[in-house]
């Protein structure tokens, strides 16, 4: 007996994988339904101001392009993760290269947050978020994925192209600077 | 800051804030948060980004399906037909057998090229005489010089050398010489050692 749409057991990444390799588009909706949004969270989160939906469009093209690669030795949100930085260390490098040779303008100077500031009205949010600007890069990264996406120190190694334990120390010295900002506000 | 000691329960903080934990240590994560306010603050902190991160743009699903490219189709070879798997093994043997032909008469030409009676020095061998390997020549006539003849069947890889006076050779054996000459492998690296005369008073 087949079981109902409703009983049927989530199919996995790997199996969603298969079918698409089949032919079959479905499962790579299915599969772009599944992560997209944690991408775009990422995103934000990181920093990205414009741009996230095309941002997490390439990251699935490029996946898509070169499934082939991946092994299952990570889950494929972890992959897609470290897909989406690289694309976001690319085109912040390409933003700087372009800020050298083009005048800088007024909209310029706006936080790097700035895209969420109309979004977040709870003060705490706010507060939070501001306590993030304070953090360095890798630290702000590895928190994101640590609080928002829930991933463990070894998923987060992989992404961010570290070790578990460097991940670990991010993580404390990220929460202990949010905590600090956040005491003498 | 948090002022609580149990390193155990701050590791878990995040994991119990996404209920990725066993029942076990979930357990002794609430039973801890009820009596540390340190870690019930930091909790709080964790749910206040949590939640603050959720006003990410949403994400038209259809639209990024649409830019994904098809997948490539590759037919394993085990997948091919029975027959189209016997004409791939002849093939494969036929190249095999041509490659190995060819191979062998690279071999064995490069073998009659060699003088007779080379001695070859290798470092901890001292000096082997090698020996040309005779191949029947495809046309037995005998090689003929002014003054000279090797008779039919026997290798005359010094040919060129007996041949100073190429105008008294005879179409064929002109012939055979170029063939000789094509035998070569590659001309010398350096040029001779300059003949000084005993005489010059050097």
């Amino acid at each position: 007996m087949t079981p109902s749409p409703a009983n049927r057991p989530e199919e996995t990444d790997m199996e969603l994988i298969d079918r698409w390799k089949a032919g079959d588009t479905r499962a790579a909706t299915r599969l772009v339904g599944r992560h997209s949004q944690a991408l775009a969270r990422f995103a934000a989160s990181a920093g990205e101001r414009d741009g996230i939906e095309e941002l997490v469009q390439d990251t699935f093209v490029r996946a898509f392009a070169s499934l082939d690669s991946f092994r299952g030795e990570s889950t494929l949100r972890t992959w897609l993760f470290t897909i989406e930085r690289r694309l976001m260390l690319d085109r912040r490098r390409a933003e700087r290269r372009s800020r050298d040779t083009v005048p800088v303008e007024e909209s310029d100077h706006v936080s790097e947050y700035g895209a969420l500031d109309s979004l977040i009205a709870e003060e705490m949010q706010e507060r939070v978020r501001r306590s993030l600007e304070a953090l360095s890069p890798t630290q702000r990264e590895v928190f994101t994925l640590r609080v928002q996406q829930g991933l463990s120190y070894k998923e987060i190694a992989v992404i961010v192209d570290s070790t578990e334990g460097a991940a670990r120390v991010h993580y404390h010295n990220a929460i202990r600077t949010v905590k600090e900002f956040l005491s003498d506000e | 800051m948090n002022k609580c000691m149990n390193s155990e329960i701050q590791e878990m903080l995040p994991d119990l804030l996404h209920d990725a934990l066993g029942a076990d240590a979930r357990g002794r994560g609430e039973a801890h948060l009820a009596t540390c306010e340190e870690c019930r603050e930091e909790l709080e902190i964790l749910r206040a980004f949590k939640s603050a991160a959720v006003f990410a743009p949403a994400i038209n699903v259809d639209r990024v399906v649409r830019q994904i490219p098809p997948y490539r189709t590759i037919v394993p070879a085990t997948d091919l037909p029975a027959r189209t798997r016997v004409v791939s093994w002849l093939v494969a043997a036929s190249v095999a057998i041509t490659v190995l032909g060819v191979g062998s008469l690279l071999v064995a030409r490069q073998n009659v090229t060699q003088t007779p009676g080379a001695i070859v020095t290798a470092p901890n061998a001292g000096k082997i005489p090698i020996q040309p390997t005779q191949i029947p020549s495809p046309t037995p006539e005998p090689f003929t010089l002014p003054g000279i003849v090797v008779p039919a069947g026997q290798p005359h890889t010094h040919a060129l050398a007996l041949a100073a006076d190429v105008d008294g050779l005879s179409d064929g054996n002109l012939v055979q010489l170029m063939n000789e000459m094509n035998r070569f492998d590659a001309l010398p690296a350096t040029e001779p050692d300059p003949v000084i005369s005993v005489d010059s008073g050097y």
